[in-house]
């Protein structure tokens, strides 16, 4: 019997102002215990995307399901189990830490009041009783943390959960995420600018450009069976054909050469540019997940541009 | 042992998780029948995936390295696998004309190379975190 997956997007689609798609045809999906990193530049669609799996907004074509339901028909049902921290959290500004975690406590049947003591220990905010608007942006983004996590939800998601934190603060953030993704098997959406974390919590690597999803990958993949190939200029004339490989995923000027990001291995791809081209002894390589994501989303570098 | 990983490292983590573990049982720091660390405590301990550990353990029993013994753990394998003779010399003959050329084309001479070889050893042999005693 296939099991229903914890959250699935399918064909979504959503504009705000009319003819401008932020979403079309997003479709994926997670299982228990996976987690995908969701990519993509500022203004890629990531928040939208977020925001509609929690029912904060309504897709304008296409299905969501989150344990199998809708998140806007039945909202309690799914936000009991899912765990959330926005990318601006607005926390009651009046209210003191204590306070904010008796209101959990009672919103949620099942708040473990040991997570929450263990947790508010380890980022020192014990017996801290602070209104939140006399917290540190870092120390706000740490009660939401626990807010979105002590009742050991079954999927986490995480909008820029880096957004503002020391790295100190962003490694505290990442090892509560990993022992709870390693105790609860809890599955794990996060969307991130930064690689290294990204490296760390590991896992499908899911890359939104202009509103579609661009790749869907494993990181290991991403980082051993994509490679860039330098285009000379001399060979300018094949870049429209090159374009058309279905290995191709994107190409772009780098000032007087080209690059061209490629699905396979350096040795796959030199030899597929040599039997259609005859292009020899070009550059290929495989890259960081850094290098990769600006050659895939970044824009044209050309010497008049400067 | 102690592993050092680095996200932003040319090779994936769970690559340099296999590296360390190799070079930790070539340079003697993992004896045959030793327990590695759980998927779970290596996960938490460097604060990455435990898919991605798996991964790492999976690769390095499939080239016969390490043995996972249900229920009880992940162990370095008793008997090492073996790689046939000629293998073996290609392989080390291509790394040593890698290191030479590498070296001549800076200047070194055959001396230096072997001086390099001896603090690699010494490297490989020794806890990379510890402190290094003084030369007697």
């Amino acid at each position: 019997m296939p099991t229903t997956p914890v959250l699935e997007f399918r064909d979504i689609a959503r504009s705000f102002r009319r003819g401008e798609p932020v979403l079309s045809n997003v479709s994926f999906s997670l299982a228990r215990e996976e987690v995908v990193a969701l990519l993509g530049r500022n203004g890629s669609g990531k928040t939208t995307l977020i925001q509609i799996a929690m029912g904060m907004l309504f897709p304008h074509a296409g299905t969501v399901r989150v344990f199998g339901m809708s998140p806007t028909d039945e909202p309690v049902a799914v936000k009991k189990r899912i765990g959330y921290v926005a990318e601006q959290q607005i926390l009651p500004s009046r209210s003191t830490i204590p306070d904010l975690m008796a209101f959990h406590r009672y919103l949620f049947p099942t708040w473990d009041v040991a997570l929450e003591r263990s947790l508010l220990s380890r980022f020192g905010l014990s017996g801290n009783s602070s209104r939140m608007s006399h917290l540190s942006k870092g120390q706000a983004r740490q009660v939401a943390l626990i807010c979105a996590v002590a009742h050991r939800p079954e999927l986490l998601i995480l909008d820029e959960p880096a957004g503002g934190l020391d790295p100190a603060a962003r490694r505290e953030f990442l090892e509560t995420s990993i022992q709870l993704l390693n105790r609860e098997g809890t599955a794990i959406l996060f969307s991130s600018h930064h690689m290294s974390d990204v490296e760390r919590l590991g896992g499908r690597v899911v890359l939104l450009d202009e509103g579609k999803v661009r790749i869907d990958d494993d990181l290991d993949a991403l980082r051993e069976s994509y490679c860039i190939a330098v285009i000379p200029r001399y060979a300018a004339h094949a870049i429209t054909t090159i374009e058309q490989l279905p290995e191709c995923l994107k190409v772009h000027q780098q000032y007087t050469d080209w690059h061209a990001v490629f699905r396979g291995t350096p040795q796959s791809v030199q030899a597929l540019l040599h039997d259609t081209f005859g292009l020899k002894h070009l550059q290929c390589a495989t890259v960081p997940l850094e290098e990769l994501f600006i050659e895939l989303v970044g824009g044209e570098r050309t010497a008049e541009a400067l | 042992m102690h592993l050092l990983i680095n996200p932003g490292d040319d090779l994936p983590i769970y690559r340099q998780i296999m590296r360390q573990v190799m070079d930790a049982i070539a340079g003697g720091r993992l004896t045959a029948g030793e327990r590695l660390a759980s998927h779970r405590e290596l996960s938490e301990q460097l604060v990455i995936a435990p898919l991605t550990v798996k991964k790492a353990y999976d690769e390095l029993e499939a080239l016969g390295y390490i043995e996972s013994q249900r229920g009880r753990g992940t162990f370095v394998n008793a008997r090492l696998p073996k790689v046939s003779r000629a293998v073996r010399d290609s392989q080390l003959l291509d790394a040593a004309r890698s290191l030479l050329s590498q070296a001549y084309l800076a200047g070194l001479r055959y001396a230096d190379v072997l001086k390099v070889l001896a603090d690699a050893n010494h490297d490989l042999t020794d806890e990379p975190t510890r402190t290094r005693r003084k030369e007697s």
